[in-house]
């Protein structure tokens, strides 16, 4: 069979959601449930269950690549709060009081993305571009690394953005490992 | 157990805000506890997560049953953000005793209020050890406090020590912290189980001895609930 690829025009936020849900899997791994499709936070974040019964926020918006980021921080802040009651309410995590992971979905990386992801262990930050594959609409997503972020990002963005960071969030966010440190804590 | 470890793992030696902290729990008695603003000495722990308070309030029980008046306090599990302040667990208030052991969940709460001892819970696994030196080195990235370990759930002494080797060694190599080694709770010790009550209470116990023995609390204000120094 033929196929026939091309760009489509940049879809709204519900439109996004749905691509989102349906694209679970490339987000947060096989094995997944979905828990809210919408959160009644701000931004309107979906929360999924991954195959390690984590919480994991995905916050996204189809313009503002900050607004995805500020949302998800302060979302996954309130779902630390509230860990011990989403845990009764949401069978698929088993009480297991897992932490929350963030995911977070824009067109484009948000500037400072080098310093945030620096400072969260548990985050992820992709762009996505709406792609129709003979007819059919699907999301390309992109997932970027520390590597990637400490090449295209200025630095001068990097710093302004960390700064306004919310203090508290990032008081809580694990700090990543260097590479030393992973492979140290790769076995006893 | 202390003066097993190697002497980098051992406890800071005493500093001058040490020094005028225990100066200040003698005056405390005299003056300010005259003056209805008690000085209480906090024993503060960082819990994985509400499952792990039993840790905190059967401690509590068992330094109060040894002598030492003391309550369980839960803090930083208010879904409002700014709260500040320890909440009191049980019939007991943080107020009314001279002990008390602290139960934080946010390393926000700990940094904020610049406790200087903290004790980690830690899960005895890869993962429990990799997260809880995350959190060290969270705490060291900003001036850090004292840091005690607790390993939580190894099968016996000895995996419990390869833990705490592990971690320590890191903690050491890689963020220049001493680690204190308080003991830890073997796996089949869970809350709730009558019959492993008396086996839980003796493993809590030695714990207990070894934080008071080697001074490892804070003198806070109970009134405002800050650091009394």
């Amino acid at each position: 069979m033929k196929l026939k690829i091309e760009t489509a025009q940049n879809c709204d936020r519900e439109q996004l959601r749905k691509l989102l849900l349906e694209a679970s899997e490339q987000l947060v791994g096989g094995g997944n449930h979905v828990l809210e499709a919408r959160l009644r936070w701000e931004g309107q974040p979906i929360l999924l269950a991954d195959a390690d019964l984590h919480p994991v926020l995905v916050s996204f918006d189809p313009d503002s690549s900050e607004a995805a980021l500020v949302n998800g921080l302060q979302g996954v802040e309130r779902l630390r709060s509230a860990l011990p009651w989403i845990n009764q309410v949401y069978d698929p995590l088993q009480q297991r009081q897992q932490s929350a992971r963030l995911v977070v979905v824009a067109p484009e990386f948000p500037p400072g993305a080098e310093a945030v992801l620096h400072s969260c262990a548990d985050l992820n930050l992709l762009r996505y571009r709406v792609l129709s594959v003979n007819g059919e609409s699907g999301l390309w997503l992109e997932r970027l690394s520390g590597v990637a972020a400490a090449r295209s990002t200025p630095k001068a963005a990097t710093q302004v953005d960390a700064e306004r960071l919310p203090e508290q969030a990032s008081n809580d966010i694990l700090p990543a490992l260097s590479e030393a440190e992973n492979a140290y804590f790769q076995q006893l | 157990m202390v003066s097993q470890l190697n002497p980098a793992w051992q406890r800071k030696s005493a500093s001058s805000s040490r020094l005028a902290e225990i100066s200040a729990r003698f005056l405390g008695e005299t003056q300010e506890s005259k003056q209805g603003n008690d000085l209480c000495q906090a024993i503060p722990f960082f819990l994985d997560g509400p499952e792990q308070r039993w840790i905190t309030d059967e401690l509590a029980r068992i330094l109060t049953e040894r002598g030492h008046p003391c309550s369980a306090c839960h803090w930083g599990d208010s879904n409002d953000p700014e709260s500040s302040s320890p909440t009191a667990h049980g019939d007991t208030a943080c107020a009314t005793d001279a002990w008390c052991v602290l139960a934080v969940s946010s390393p926000d709460k700990l940094l904020r209020q610049d406790i200087d001892h903290v004790v980690l819970l830690v899960q005895a696994d890869l993962d429990g050890v990799r997260i809880a030196y995350q959190r060290i080195k969270l705490l060291a990235q900003h001036g850090g406090p004292d840091i005690g370990i607790v390993l939580v759930g190894p099968r016996d002494q000895h995996a419990a020590w390869r833990y705490f080797r592990k971690l320590a060694v890191g903690a050491l190599r890689y963020l220049d912290v001493p680690l204190l080694n308080l003991g830890f709770l073997p796996e089949q010790i869970a809350p709730g189980e009558d019959a492993e009550a008396s086996h839980r209470h003796n493993f809590l116990a030695r714990i207990g001895e070894r934080l008071l023995h080697s001074g490892f609390y804070s003198t806070i204000t109970t009134g405002a609930a800050q650091r009394g120094t």
